[in-house]
């Protein structure tokens, strides 16, 4: 269980901005942080972590402080046990995929977590190399093998697949997954990938600009379950062009482009790059095999 | 994409499918065919406040009195406006349930010669017609 | 004859200082590259003083404070019998400070170039900040510790002015191999001066090309 409230004064590109988180969070849950760039989510994350100190606030998890500003407790974060996955990955380049993850061992610490985790995440052939001569898909693995070597019960991922193409972010999401599962963990996700967030999150708060906006199930929050259309997907615009006496959207879906028609009183609010729920009956599409 | 307001007056479910009425006012009740069920979707309840949404693209139009047609949901009304495309065209009606838009092919436009203040049948089909609370 | 007290001097003059040097800007370079203190400015500058003045503005007062006529010489040497002048711990010391930027600015930028990442994953790993200096950052800014030592050792090969100031000239004391040519030239000993100058101008250009193969990474392959 973790539980915080958490007060940040950041400076951002745009001025000063107050960070003011409250988060519940259970044991063993999922948990997404989504929002635009700039809203406080990585933050958010290294505060708990202790990287970034608070303003005030308290963090307590499983009935631990970690943080209390008005106690003056504040665990530095060797003492919190986390495991953190970096956006950049921060894996050692002086060692080998082994020995990064030795190196994350706590004094007299059974070592078969080692080779436990290197067989998790499918590490055997490449656990003498280095980590630059690994793909990014790789290396992200290696960095959540690491982050799970001290048995940590929170797992906080700041936007790890990021950097990855389509195919190795659904392989990764599932290895996260795994681990979460198998190993009991409470999982914090900062992610801007809609897909990804109903995939893998029980629970999802949306910051904006330093405050929690909406707080909820994903699907819920994503889709619209207030609609009865069946055909439902949440996409980005990418091109508005009128044709005769309607106009045609194109929107990006996972990484499918479809094209809906629209009236002039459906696109007078939207933009390009807006997220939108395309819906249609389930009575409406065809299936064709795609043969192998 | 056409929307008007009403209220449910009757619910019919078969397994995963429901049919659902939707009245709009005295005159004039719209019917759905949905993949839900008063189960699976807490607004399909009689008497709740729904709104019915339907594509103009959908929306298909005829000058008779429609006799033996399949389409249940029929709705008088006048055009108001008629703006003419090159293949597509878009007509502004004034319906028993409001104003309404119907997309029609331009051939289809000129064959049937439609014009201003001409009264016309719009029709939809029950699959057509989404609900929304 | 050719006397070689002198090139041993020097190679022992460079070595102490280089391994002091090490000792000492490994700290002070950490401190620089990971303070916000508000004196940071005021110590970066102190450290790389030597860069511009001349040398013999250093030795002077080095001369100043270490003379047993002053209180901080006399004191020195009633209090632990050090003599820091024409002396070689005075010597080191001189170049020690002399050399200084030398060791710290390579070693501080090296520590500045590394993702901040690296220290805040081995943390969160539960490494204290010495285990993360010694297993983490130190390991890989290699090559600015070899630049540091590299240049360290050379500039301290090729001082003069400092070494002259508070060293003088004490065979095998304190004459090392810039004062010894200088001594060979005032005596007219062309060819002596030649030698000791040719051996200055060969290990000046073996340890330089070494900095610049290391930097350029052709050495890469070698000591990693």
């Amino acid at each position: 269980m973790i539980e915080a409230h958490i007060h940040k004064t950041l400076s951002t590109a745009n001025g000063k901005m107050l960070l003011d988180i409250q988060l519940n969070i259970k044991k063993g849950q999922f948990v997404t942080l989504y929002g635009p760039s700039g809203a406080g989510k990585t933050s958010t994350l290294r505060i708990l972590a202790g990287l970034l100190s608070a303003d005030k606030g308290q963090i307590v998890v499983d009935d631990k402080v970690w943080l209390d500003s008005k106690k003056k407790i504040n665990f530095s974060p060797q003492q919190r046990k986390i495991g953190y996955v970096f956006q950049d990955y921060a894996l050692f380049p002086n060692m080998t995929v082994r020995r990064n993850l030795e190196f994350a061992l706590e004094k007299g610490q059974d070592r078969s977590i080692i080779q436990e985790l290197i067989t998790i995440v499918e590490l055997e052939e490449l656990q003498d190399r280095k980590p630059e001569t690994l793909s990014g898909g790789q290396q992200q693995r290696v960095a959540l093998a690491r982050a799970l070597v001290r048995k940590p019960e929170v797992l906080l991922l700041d936007e790890p697949l990021s950097a990855l193409d389509i195919k190795m972010r659904a392989k990764l999401q599932d290895y996260i997954l795994k681990v979460h599962r198998q190993y009991g963990l409470t999982t914090i996700l900062v992610s801007h990938d809609v897909g990804e967030i109903i995939k893998m999150s029980d629970e999802i708060y949306c910051l904006e600009a330093g405050k929690i906006s909406k707080q909820g199930n994903p699907s819920a929050i994503f889709t619209n379950d207030r609609l009865s259309g069946k055909f439902q997907f949440t996409g980005e615009v990418i091109a508005i062009e009128q044709e005769e006496v309607v106009y045609i959207v194109t929107v990006l879906i996972g990484n499918n482009v479809v094209k809906i028609i629209a009236q002039e009183s459906e696109i007078t609010d939207l933009g390009i790059g807006d997220k939108v729920i395309v819906a249609s009956k389930a009575f409406n599409p065809i299936l064709l095999k795609i043969e192998k | 994409m056409n929307t008007f307001s009403g209220h449910i007056s009757d619910i019919q479910v078969n397994e995963s499918l429901s049919m659902v009425s939707v009245r709009i006012n005295e005159q004039v009740e719209l019917k759905t065919i949905v993949v839900e069920t008063p189960e699976t979707a807490s607004y399909l309840k009689i008497e709740n406040a729904v709104e019915v949404l339907f594509k103009e693209t959908e929306v298909i139009i005829s000058t008779e009195d429609t006799l033996s047609i399949s389409i249940q949901n029929k709705i008088k009304a006048t055009i108001k406006e008629v703006k003419k495309g090159v293949l597509l065209s878009k007509l502004l009606l004034n319906s028993e349930i409001g104003e309404m838009i119907a997309i029609l092919a331009t051939e289809v436009l000129d064959e049937l010669m439609l014009a201003e203040n001409q009264e016309v049948t719009a029709m939809i089909k029950v699959n057509e017609i989404m609900i929304s609370r | 004859m050719m006397d070689w007290s002198p090139i041993i001097l020097t190679a022992k003059l460079a070595l102490v200082t280089t391994m002091i040097l090490l000792i000492v800007s490994i700290p002070l370079a950490y401190w620089l590259a990971y303070s916000k203190s508000r004196i940071k400015p005021v110590i970066e500058t102190l450290v790389s003083m030597p860069l511009v003045l001349p040398p013999t503005v250093l030795g002077f007062y080095l001369l100043m404070t270490f003379s047993p006529g002053n209180a901080f010489g006399s004191w020195l040497q009633d209090w632990f019998g050090i003599r820091l002048i024409f002396s070689f711990s005075g010597l080191v010391i001189g170049s020690v400070i002399y050399s200084l930027p030398f060791m710290v600015n390579p070693i501080q930028s090296g520590l500045a170039s590394l993702p901040t990442s690296l220290t805040e994953a081995s943390y969160v790993l539960g490494k204290s900040k010495i285990k993360t200096l010694f297993s983490v950052l130190l390991p890989n800014i290699k090559p600015s510790l070899l630049t540091g030592i590299v240049l360290a050792f050379a500039h301290t090969v090729g001082e003069f002015g400092v070494v002259l100031m508070i060293g003088g000239n004490i065979p095998e004391k304190t004459k090392v191999i810039s004062i010894a040519i200088y001594d060979e030239v005032e005596a007219l000993n062309y060819s002596n001066a030649h030698t000791y100058s040719l051996i200055l101008v060969i290990i000046t250009f073996i340890v330089l090309l070494s900095v610049y193969l290391i930097n350029g990474g052709y050495l890469k392959r070698f000591w990693r």
